[in-house]
């Protein structure tokens, strides 16, 4: 059967699909060095900063996360100008299974962000357990969601983002997109401990890359993820279908909102300036889709 | 001032003892005999901890300061058993022997892999992080009790100023662990798949943060690392080796096997410090202590080098400011 295949196969027409690959636009993020040069990060004599940031990788991939930005998702920002000096705890909506959204504004603050900055990423507690995501997450700058990691950084004056929304968004389903998911409360209480203004990041597009319609928990049990989505590309088409569809992107950055109060505060109230900061997100998600028009791929209007 | 020091066969220990020697009376006391006696500047007795000849040694001489640099690690060389007789018997018997003799200060070096590689672990461990390492690790139970014991005593009797180091990977020219072991080997294995930040501390620095911690006693339990973080696969091609990714569902099995054919020490529970960050945060230490690491890692990795058996030990090999 395998013989088969291996004599049937038209090693032609793969090896010109992999010539095509290799034609793939590289681009240079205008102006990199400067930019990276400007992030003001503090290197060690191995090119590490402090929490395992490593520009030379970043260096590295920035073409090929150029061209996910500029040319596949053809991102676009709004309100980039709003975001204060400083230290800025960014809180945005979760979808699509698999990160993008924060690789999208992460990469929009760098490339865009005047003066250009990194967000250091909370990602999921697997995310360690996942081969070579694991490292290459470090090295850009992303690190676990836990409290001690998000404290520490906005203690030395770091950018965080953070989806609080958690796995219940990224896993959430394609009928249940844009629809923000119960909220963890832990950013508020560091927000307050630190005097940490919070952005809304409004993320659009991002939600319909893996139209998920059926979350297999078994099969994500087995495998020790928190969920394994179903779409109409994947299982099914097997690699193919782990290719994001090309949905336009739009970041937008609310208004920075800035709470007082005790961090040690009754979980209620806490609770009450969270959905605050959820509200003011929901209503940027809102003002983007309205402005998006039909066309999920375009972008324009029926 | 009369300075106990054990584990003075050790790298550490002859270092610190080097650059003491001339200011302070030294005694050494280490089970394994010193490579050659005249090397260390002091009176030296081999010993186990555990003995009674420990207790002769305190009744014959009344220190001032204790330092317990003696742990024994893990390895295949020693059984469990005998650690844990060495690290938590032999611990605990030396600390009571400092109440009763009147020692002042105590400095006790533990290890960061108390921590315990975990894939919880926070990108910057404080001295209050859990130790997870004996849930994980039985192997390296020994070393967690050996810690707890020390931080008991440091609250339990405060006359003593007790401080508990705990330092990230050793490395240097005249270390012998497993982790410089490997890497001089010129064959590192790794998990395919995994990079994780790793901290190595020079011994120069290590030898120099136990130094300050005598010095001006700060009773407490303090990280101490070196210059900062590292992947694991920079450090190893730092240190002109190659690694060898081994899958991870096969590594435990496999890299014992290899570990036994190559005569290289790779302890199981190394794969998971091979998978998982540890990486802690010795801020605490550095304000306290004033605390500033000299040696950089590249250095100290591309000087690694053959093992050095004879270190010619002098206060210049520290420097001047020790």
């Amino acid at each position: 059967m395998l013989k088969r295949f291996l004599m049937e196969t038209d090693w032609e027409q793969v090896k010109t699909v992999i010539r095509a690959l290799d034609r793939v636009e590289i681009l240079e993020v205008p102006g990199l060095e400067d930019r990276i040069e400007r992030l003001g990060i503090e290197l060690n004599s191995a090119g590490f900063d402090r929490w395992g940031l490593h520009p030379d990788t970043l260096r590295k991939f920035a073409p090929y996360l150029y061209f996910l930005y500029k040319k596949y998702f053809r991102v676009e920002t709004a309100g980039i100008e709003k975001i204060p000096e400083g230290r800025v705890l960014f809180i945005g909506n979760h979808g699509g299974q698999v990160p993008l959204d924060a690789m999208m504004a992460g990469l929009a603050l760098f490339i865009e962000g005047e003066p250009p900055r990194v967000a250091r990423a909370m990602v999921e507690r697997w995310v360690p357990t996942v081969p070579f995501v694991s490292s290459l997450f470090t090295r850009i700058g992303a690190m676990v969601g836990d409290p001690m990691n998000c404290r520490e950084l906005l203690q030395h004056d770091q950018s965080v983002m953070v989806f609080p929304e958690g796995v219940r968004g990224s896993g959430k389903l394609f009928k249940d997109r844009y629809q923000l998911q119960r909220f963890g409360t832990g950013f508020m209480r560091l927000a307050l401990e630190t005097g940490t203004p919070i952005v809304p990041v409004a993320i659009i597009g991002t939600e319909e890359t893996y139209p998920s319609v059926f979350n297999f928990e078994l099969l994500a049990k087995a495998v020790g993820a928190p969920y394994f989505p179903v779409t109409p590309f994947f299982p099914l088409l097997g690699p193919l279908g782990l290719l994001p569809l090309p949905s336009k992107i739009t970041v937008r950055f609310g208004e920075p909102l800035r709470f007082e109060g005790d961090p040690g505060e009754s979980e209620e109230s806490i609770r009450a300036k969270v959905q605050t900061v959820k509200d003011a997100l929901q209503e940027e998600i809102h003002k983007g889709l309205k402005l998006r028009g039909e066309n999920i791929f375009t972008g324009a209007a029926k | 001032m009369k300075i106990l020091i054990t584990g003075a066969s050790g790298a550490i220990a002859r270092l610190v003892a080097g650059a003491l020697s001339p200011k302070y009376e030294l005694t050494g006391v280490d089970p394994r005999p010193a490579p050659s006696e005249t090397h260390f500047p002091g009176k030296f007795v081999v010993a186990d901890y555990h003995s009674r000849k420990l207790d002769e040694i305190f009744r014959n001489d009344r220190f001032d300061a204790v330092m317990h640099l003696g742990r024994i690690r893990e390895s295949q060389k020693y059984s469990p058993q005998y650690r844990f007789q060495m690290n938590v018997v032999g611990t605990q018997k030396l600390l009571d022997l400092c109440k009763v003799g009147g020692v002042k200060n105590l400095i006790i070096l533990s290890t960061y892999h108390v921590y315990g590689a975990h894939k919880l672990n926070s990108l910057s461990l404080t001295e209050s992080a859990p130790l997870r390492a004996s849930q994980s690790f039985p192997e390296l139970a020994d070393a967690v009790e050996l810690d707890h014991a020390a931080v008991n005593f440091m609250w339990r009797e405060r006359e003593i100023r007790t401080s508990i180091l705990r330092p990230t990977n050793v490395i240097g020219k005249h270390v012998r662990n497993t982790i410089c072991s490997l890497l001089r080997s010129g064959v590192c294995p790794r998990v395919f798949g995994f990079d994780p930040l790793m901290q190595f501390v020079d011994e120069k620095d290590l030898a120099r943060a136990l130094i300050l911690a005598l010095e001006n006693p700060i009773p407490g339990v303090f990280n101490v690392g070196g210059e900062g973080v590292i992947a694991l696969s920079h450090a190893i091609r730092r240190a002109e080796a190659v690694s060898v990714p081994i899958p991870p569902l096969v590594s435990a099995s496999f890299v014992r096997l290899l570990s036994e054919m190559s005569g290289i020490p790779f302890p199981p529970y190394l794969v998971e410090y091979f998978k998982y960050p540890t990486v802690v945060n010795d801020d605490a230490f550095r304000k306290a202590f004033g605390y500033v690491p000299k040696v950089k890692t590249t250095t100290s990795l591309r000087n690694l080098g053959p093992i050095s058996e004879r270190p010619r030990l002098a206060l210049s090999s520290l420097d001047e400011s020790v």
